[in-house]
């Protein structure tokens, strides 16, 4: 792979190809120079990549270059291929790859948000990450710029919305709207009811979790922050930057470890899978999908919380291994859980499944082709249903799902049923997972510490595949036992950016529930910390005294 | 002096309607509400959660956010409206005083009004939303009002009569045929319609348009609104009890009552069970719904006509 793909390059790019190599079995480092980049990127795509994910860096203080990688996948053969190249400080610019992959042009925007790399050739050079007041010239990811900056604020500074088509009005969405469960702002351009258009401006909660544990934290201590990115998926995060930071290390976790992880992901899969389920109801006006689908979830969530003491944010992912071991008590106790959700979510899958008023409210709805998802990259259940078969367990396993047997699911009627119908059967997948983890998990080891310092400057890249989508994460080793740089990209940075395109003549009344289709995770996006507050649970309260003291609160007031 | 306590008689029944149905509105509002969580679930608000609801809207701060007549008279003339509907209507079979002076036509003529006041109310909201929750509100009121007044009119084509006491009452039903026996089912279809509850809450469509037409309307003004729209819901969940059930005839107007009441609570439990059950349409799914509910209704007026 490696060879065909060198040649390819010098054979096109001659000298403008500095190196090609190989960190371990499944990544290929490109070293080009930053003129021949956009047709790197262009050569790698067409020997069949897809692009991932592009990532900045600051090395000003090494050799006064800003660093930019864009990493692809071969799902086939479970590849990675990063074209890295580099554009000195005083003249930071390069050719923008957006215009032959328009899923790159969020990364491009963050990049000259954060680092200040200038793009030529980007079809919408405006901000992205950075608050509309932030002052002009500052990049936050730079090395010289402290984690803890607050800039001057300014008033009368506004986001400039894209041009209405003609004939339309705006219908402003957010950043408070009850489809939206955080705060973003879409600009919403209808003609009657009819969606003609729309802009998007997000990032409102952007606190900077990167460049916090760029500064501040240890490699170790990385984890929980990852953990908090999401509020849903936390243990992808964590698991996803251990990954990184193991794979930079050359470290080998126990594989019963790995078997912890794989149950871990997938126990949250089910509680994110229902938790999208009943939102997805509720989108649509159908308030009992959402009551029983939470009302199943909430086993799930009890379970965890007998597992490790939390609901969510489950503290279980450790650089090295997982924190606690399941013992064949817990194993009994999950067992009759995932037992009790798989018939009750039968219950449910065939109520949905006839239920012709749920098929009028979603058959064609939000429906864009094979091609437009290829095209937009998009990821997870939202490409699988429409026919885009990838799934990072499968094409790039992790942990343990080289031993897993499980199902993907893959639909091509590309609307948003076939997106319902194929995360309702990925939970009954999950449940299959998850049974198989309890039946083979190997004894042994949890935990592996990390003894010697990681070499500085080496770069890793994973990828886990997230309830709704995979994450990327990727990790340059730094030299104070922290990251040098590290990047989250969440499966919503991706899909999010084909929404406009999805909206495109569809009704207004369908905006909730194809903009929820997508399962966006604004937080992900924003990297801010979520945090759920439904603790404050004390051990020495059973469930009935607490209901009935909630009741009493309520009777009282 | 035969006439006074005749008259009398008439104006105590003008108070007992209103009476009624704003005290039981509210109940029956609690009742959908109720069954809804029992089908989620969920244990529920009491039953008298909604006359809570109403009281403790009018204790709060009147914002008038746009500052025009429009935008404050609107609730008044919605609750006005919907009251003289009411006070017009011959409960359990018994005309009140103003029932005389009022026939069908006036009685569609106040429900539509009704219906104006709280587009009145939408536009001057000035709102994006609103605009939109008018809009699709306005083209729900063109589809479905007809419907209500092919039923009513086939009261009118049996009994050749405008009066409403002898439209609602003067029909047995075996006399209604197989008309009535249609026209009872395109009520029960446009029931969920009639009422604005899902699959037909498009104007309001809280996860779109965040209430649409009530968007910008705050305390007193929006409690006199949702006292409007539970009195309306009770109105049309009561019509078709009225004119398709037959009254007891017991002799006491109080059992009579009793009887149209329980059975217009149990028209209620349908009203949650459905509302529960389905999501919301769009505007142009319902539309079709309508329109198809609209041909059936007029081939049933058709057949009173000609059958």
């Amino acid at each position: 792979m490696r060879k065909e793909l060198e040649a390819k390059l010098k054979a096109q790019l001659q000298d403008d190809v500095v190196c090609v190599e190989k960190s371990d079995e499944r990544t290929i480092f490109v070293d080009v120079k930053r003129e021949s980049v956009r047709e790197a990127s262009k050569i790698v795509t067409k020997s069949g990549a897809r692009y991932l994910n592009s990532i900045g860096y600051d090395n000003i203080s090494r050799d006064g270059t800003l660093g930019m990688i864009h990493a692809f996948a071969y799902d086939n053969n479970n590849q990675f291929v990063c074209v890295r190249t580099s554009a000195p400080e005083s003249d930071p610019v390069m050719d923008s790859i957006t215009p032959d992959l328009p899923s790159a042009g969020w990364s491009e925007r963050e990049v000259y948000d954060l680092l200040g790399i200038k793009f030529a050739g980007h079809p919408k050079p405006k901000k992205l990450v950075l608050a509309d007041d932030w002052p002009d010239g500052i990049y936050p990811l730079r090395k010289e710029v402290p984690h803890d900056l607050v800039p001057q604020g300014a008033e009368d500074v506004a986001y400039q919305l894209d041009e209405a088509p003609p004939g339309t009005k705006i219908v402003p969405v957010g950043p408070f709207h009850p489809s939206l469960h955080e705060p973003e702002h879409f600009a919403v351009y209808v003609d009657g009811e009819t969606i003609k258009g729309c802009d998007y401006r997000g990032f409102m909660t952007h606190r900077g979790i990167e460049k916090l544990c760029q500064t501040q934290v240890s490699y170790n201590e990385v984890p929980f922050i990852a953990e908090r990115i999401c509020g849903i998926c936390g243990s992808v995060h964590a698991t996803a930057y251990s990954q990184c930071v193991e794979s930079a290390a050359g470290l080998i976790i126990p594989r019963r470890a790995e078997y912890i992880r794989t149950l871990m992901l997938e126990i949250e899969r089910i509680h994110s899978n229902l938790l999208w389920l009943g939102v997805a109801g509720h989108l649509i006006g159908f308030d009992t999908v959402f009551m029983q689908a939470w009302r199943v979830r909430e086993q799930i969530m009890w379970l965890c919380e007998r597992l490790t003491g939390n609901r969510k944010t489950y503290g279980m992912i450790l650089v090295g291994g997982v924190r606690r071991d399941i013992t064949p008590d817990i194993a009994d106790d999950i067992r009759n859980v995932v037992k009790k959700v798989e018939e009750e979510l039968m219950v449910i899958h065939r109520a949905i499944e006839k239920d012709s008023s749920i098929h009028k409210r979603t058959k064609g709805v939000g429906t864009i082709t094979r091609d437009q998802a290829i095209e937009w990259n998009l990821i997870g259940p939202v490409a699988r249903a429409r026919g885009v078969d990838i799934d990072a367990r499968r094409d790039h396993p992790y942990a343990a799902y080289d031993d897993m047997k499980f199902e993907v699911p893959v639909l091509d009627s590309c609307d948003v049923w076939a997106t319902l119908v194929i995360r309702v059967i990925e939970t009954f997948e999950a449940i299959k997972i998850i049974r198989q983890c309890l039946d083979k998990m190997p004894a042994g080891e949890i935990f592996v510490e990390l003894k010697d310092n990681i070499p500085p400057l080496r770069h890793a890249i994973s990828v886990v595949e997230a309830p709704r989508g995979e994450s990327v994460h990727y990790v340059i080793t730094g030299e104070e036992n922290r990251p040098e740089r590290w990047r989250v990209r969440a499966p919503t940075f991706q899909n999010l950016q084909a929404v406009p395109a999805m909206l495109l003549d569809e009704q207004f009344a369908d905006f909730p529930i194809i903009m929820g289709s997508i399962d966006p995770c604004f937080s992900c996006t924003d990297r801010v910390a979520v945090i759920d507050l439904q603790s404050g649970k004390s051990s020495s309260v059973t469930k009935a005294e607490l209901e009935r003291l909630s009741r009493k609160t309520q009777e009282r007031a | 002096m035969n006439q006074l306590p005749e008259n009398t008689w008439g104006i105590l029944l003008v108070f007992t309607n209103i009476v009624l149905f704003m005290g039981l509105a509210p109940f029956f509002d609690g009742i959908v509400r109720r069954v809804t969580a029992r089908v989620q679930s969920r244990q529920g608000p009491p039953l008298t959660q909604s006359y809570f609801d109403v009281l403790k809207l009018l204790g709060k701060q009147n914002i008038d956010s746009v500052g025009i007549l429009p935008f404050r008279m609107a609730p008044l003339v919605a609750l006005a409206s919907i009251l003289v509907v009411i006070a017009i209507l011959p409960v359990a079979g018994k005309a009140t005083a103003l029932t005389g002076y009022a026939d069908t036509l006036s009685l569609i003529y106040l429900l539509t009004l009704g219906g104006v006041a709280v587009l009145v109310g939408a536009f001057a909201s000035k709102n994006i939303y609103a605009l939109i929750g008018a809009s699709r509100e306005m083209t729900t009121m063109i589809m479905v009002e007809p419907i209500l007044f092919m039923i009513l009119m086939l009261g009118v084509l049996k009994t050749g009569s405008l009066d409403l006491t002898t439209v609602i009452y003067g029909t047995p039903t075996v006399n209604y045929g197989w008309a009535g026996v249609v026209m009872v089912i395109v009520a029960l279809f446009g029931l969920q319609a009639f009422v604005a509850r899902q699959p037909f809450d498009i104007a309001e469509a809280e996860q779109e348009i965040l209430g649409g037409p009530f968007i910008e309307y705050s305390g007193p003004n929006y409690a006199l609104f949702k006292l409007y729209l539970m009195l309306k819901q009770m109105f049309y969940a009561y019509l078709p009890i009225a004119m398709f059930v037959p009254l007891l005839k017991s002799g006491s107007f109080i059992v009579d009552l009793a009887m149209q009441m329980v059975l217009t609570a149990v028209v209620f439990l349908l009203i949650g069970l459905l509302s529960a059950t389905h999501p919301r349409f769009r505007i142009d799914q319902a539309l079709k719904y309508f329109a198809g509910l609209f041909v059936v209704a007029l081939a049933a007026i058709a057949g009173a006509l000609f059958g």
